[in-house]
């Protein structure tokens, strides 16, 4: 269709006549089959009466009442006609005699003759009734008809957004592509274009805003590197000539970079897990194992803080996941609470399953952090205490919304809490096997 | 009367409304040009004819008039089958097509018109018939449009075919009146359903305007038919393409 409105105004207008006409004749037709068949009846009664006028002593009902009067004498009765006149006055009137209400006609052809009929009012509505109800019958048969062609006829012209808004619904959140229909309608035409012309603006915003942070972070991860190089052949001639640094501003300056180096990777990593952009590859992986090689990654960090690590819970534990993600993720965990643990502290990783999910919970005895904080350490950027955490330590304020970004991926869950046995910060997360 | 004056429009109005609205959905994209070709023809031929129905009908002993009727139902049916071979000249075969039609129909129906206006008859029972038999039969027509539409979308196959009949139904018409005139032998009865589907019900009415159907065909009108639709097809094997060409 091309127009929605054409076709709903020239369908229903051809829906409502045809229907409304052929209920009319149909109605015409049955009408006139009882209104003939009445006639019919009538022919008969009339018949009957004057053969009954010629066979004496005959006692046939004719549903009429007869009488005839000469010289004001009664000449002939019907059955169900009294001995007195019926009426006294001249054309129609209504009279009560034989238990029923009668519709009388008296007639008078000669000064000397009266002719008077009646007919029963019961009858006469009887019969109208019938005549009615034969023409109103089809009308009222053809109103659900009516109804079942309409919805049928606006159903099926709605039938284009229908498939519109189906369209939008079953959109991912990262599929900007533009929404195609065949055959749209001129109402719907404007909006389509202007919603695809929106998507196709986002998509390019999106991919101006990925490559931005993409690009940004790794072209200044050169330079940085150079810089970190200098820094600490500097730093070594420093030491070499035996200049003094009373300030510590060359170890400040080493602070600085490293942490800038670290920003940058976490940016390049976060731009490579946030959902909008990132394309999972799942495998059948052994999340244990996983947690393993992790904490043999940390485990130099780990030992020079003089801190106690073990991984307990559940061996294997398979499950379909994206191994560099939840890599990633595992290490940040694992990174954060060796970072915000004072040294010579503690930190257990646990793995168990529960409710057809795996869950993986690590904990340690640092400082933990007030429940009010909870919902927000996963914003990007934010730091507990500010830019500079009150353990000392640096950090980028995105490890936390990384570890997010990739549980929202395995359409998991992260929670964090209070830890039972470590008294520090339990972080636990929950991925469907 | 009135029930009377419905059923002669509705058997006058139906095949050419049908026919119509089959064709306006191969040229629904140049629809104005197509209404056009057809109307100065049709109109043309309407004035041609209705004027001169008396000196037609005295021709050829009597039988002027079934000849005629029988040529122009024979004419449109061959320009239906060039039309949908002819993918040029599409347009204007099927335009001079449906004007055939209309001067048939358009001509009976005048005549209709005009002969019981010369009487005693009620003329509000004429026009509230008119309105009714015009009225069911363009609602007939537009909900036909939309079917074929939806079936030329998803069903080519449908579309030739109730074309195919349609076309064929103008010869069944023109072999029923050979016969009357004795221009055609009609051989024996085929078969008799008109207990289970009479002529005069508003299916048989519908059926008749469709793809012709007769209560009580005779063996040439069977021939005629079959043949008629096997051409008929053969003529439209290329239809979906001069379809899709012409939209």
């Amino acid at each position: 269709m091309s127009s929605l409105r054409r076709y709903l105004v020239t369908v229903l207008i051809a829906l409502f006549t045809l229907i409304s006409f052929l209920a009319a004749l149909q109605s015409y037709r049955q009408s006139a089959s009882r209104a003939e068949a009445l006639f019919d009846q009538d022919l008969q009664v009339l018949a009957s009466s004057l053969a009954q006028q010629y066979q004496a002593g005959s006692q046939q009902e004719l549903g009429l009442a007869l009488q005839v009067w000469q010289n004001n004498q009664l000449v002939y009765r019907s059955p169900l006609a009294p001995e007195t006149p019926m009426s006294e006055t001249a054309g129609f009137s209504e009279h009560n005699f034989a238990g029923k209400r009668w519709r009388v006609f008296h007639q008078t052809p000669t000064a000397l003759l009266t002719v008077i009929v009646a007919q029963p009012l019961q009858q006469r509505q009887q019969l109208a009734d019938e005549v009615i109800t034969a023409s109103i019958y089809p009308v009222v048969l053809s109103l659900p008809l009516q109804a079942l062609l309409i919805w049928l006829v606006v159903s099926k012209a709605l039938s284009p957004i229908k498939r519109f808004s189906a369209q939008l619904a079953s959109k991912k959140a990262n599929d900007l592509t533009p929404v195609e229909l065949e055959q749209v309608p001129a109402e719907l035409d404007q909006m389509l274009k202007t919603t695809n012309l929106l998507f196709t603006r986002l998509a390019e915003a999106f991919e101006r805003e990925k490559r931005f942070a993409s690009d940004v972070a790794h072209e200044l991860r050169t330079p940085l590197s150079v810089l970190q190089v200098n820094l600490h052949n500097a730093s070594q001639q420093w030491q070499q000539s035996g200049i003094a640094d009373p300030q510590g501003s060359m170890l400040a300056l080493r602070a600085g970079v490293e942490r800038m180096s670290a920003l940058i990777e976490q940016i390049m990593l976060l731009n490579r897990t946030n959902p909008e952009h990132f394309q999972a590859r799942t495998e059948q992986l052994d999340l244990a194992g996983l947690c393993r090689q992790v904490v043999a990654d940390w485990y130099p960090q780990i030992e020079k803080k003089q801190q106690q690590i073990e991984l307990i819970g559940l061996e294997h534990l398979s499950l379909k996941g994206d191994a560099f993600a939840l890599r990633l993720l595992v290490s940040n965990l694992v990174g954060n609470a060796s970072k915000y643990t004072q040294a010579g502290g503690a930190i257990q990783l646990e793995l168990t399953t529960h409710a057809e999910k795996a869950v993986l919970t690590v904990q340690d005895n640092g400082p933990g952090i007030a429940p009010e904080e909870y919902s927000r350490v996963f914003d990007r950027f934010y730091r507990v205490g500010g830019d500079r955490h009150q353990s000392g330590t640096l950090g980028s304020g995105l490890g936390l919304a990384i570890v997010r970004d990739i549980v929202n991926l395995h359409q998991g869950q992260v929670r964090l809490g209070a830890s039972d046995s470590l008294s520090g910060l339990k972080v636990t997360v929950e991925l469907p096997l | 009367m009135l029930i009377n004056t419905v059923l002669m429009f509705l058997r006058e109005l139906l095949p050419l409304f049908l026919l119509l609205a089959t064709l306006l959905v191969w040229h629904r994209s140049r629809w104005q040009r197509f209404i056009l070709l057809f109307s100065f023809p049709a109109v043309l031929m309407l004035a041609l004819f209705s004027s001169n129905m008396l000196w037609i009908s005295e021709q050829l002993d009597g039988f002027g008039l079934e000849l005629l009727y029988s040529l122009l139902y024979t004419g449109c049916f061959v320009l239906l089958c060039m039309a949908t071979a002819k993918r040029a000249v599409a347009m204007q075969l099927s335009a001079f097509a449906c004007a055939c039609l209309l001067s048939i129909n358009g001509s009976n129906l005048l005549l209709y018109i005009w002969l019981p206006t010369q009487g005693n008859t009620d003329p509000s029972a004429l026009l509230l018939g008119m309105a009714l038999g015009v009225g069911i039969g363009s609602s007939i027509a537009v909900l036909w449009y939309y079917l074929l539409t939806e079936l030329q979308q998803w069903r080519m196959l449908s579309y030739r075919l109730l074309l195919s009949l349609l076309g064929v139904r103008q010869l069944m018409m023109a072999s029923a009146l050979l016969i009357q005139s004795d221009w055609l032998p009609a051989g024996p009865q085929l078969w008799q359903t008109g207990q289970w589907l009479p002529e005069q019900s508003e299916l048989g009415f519908f059926l008749q305007a469709l793809m012709g159907y007769e209560a009580t065909p005779v063996l040439s009108q069977g021939l005629a038919y079959t043949a008629g639709l096997g051409l008929l097809l053969w003529c439209s094997r290329n239809l979906q393409n001069n379809i899709r060409s012409a939209q």
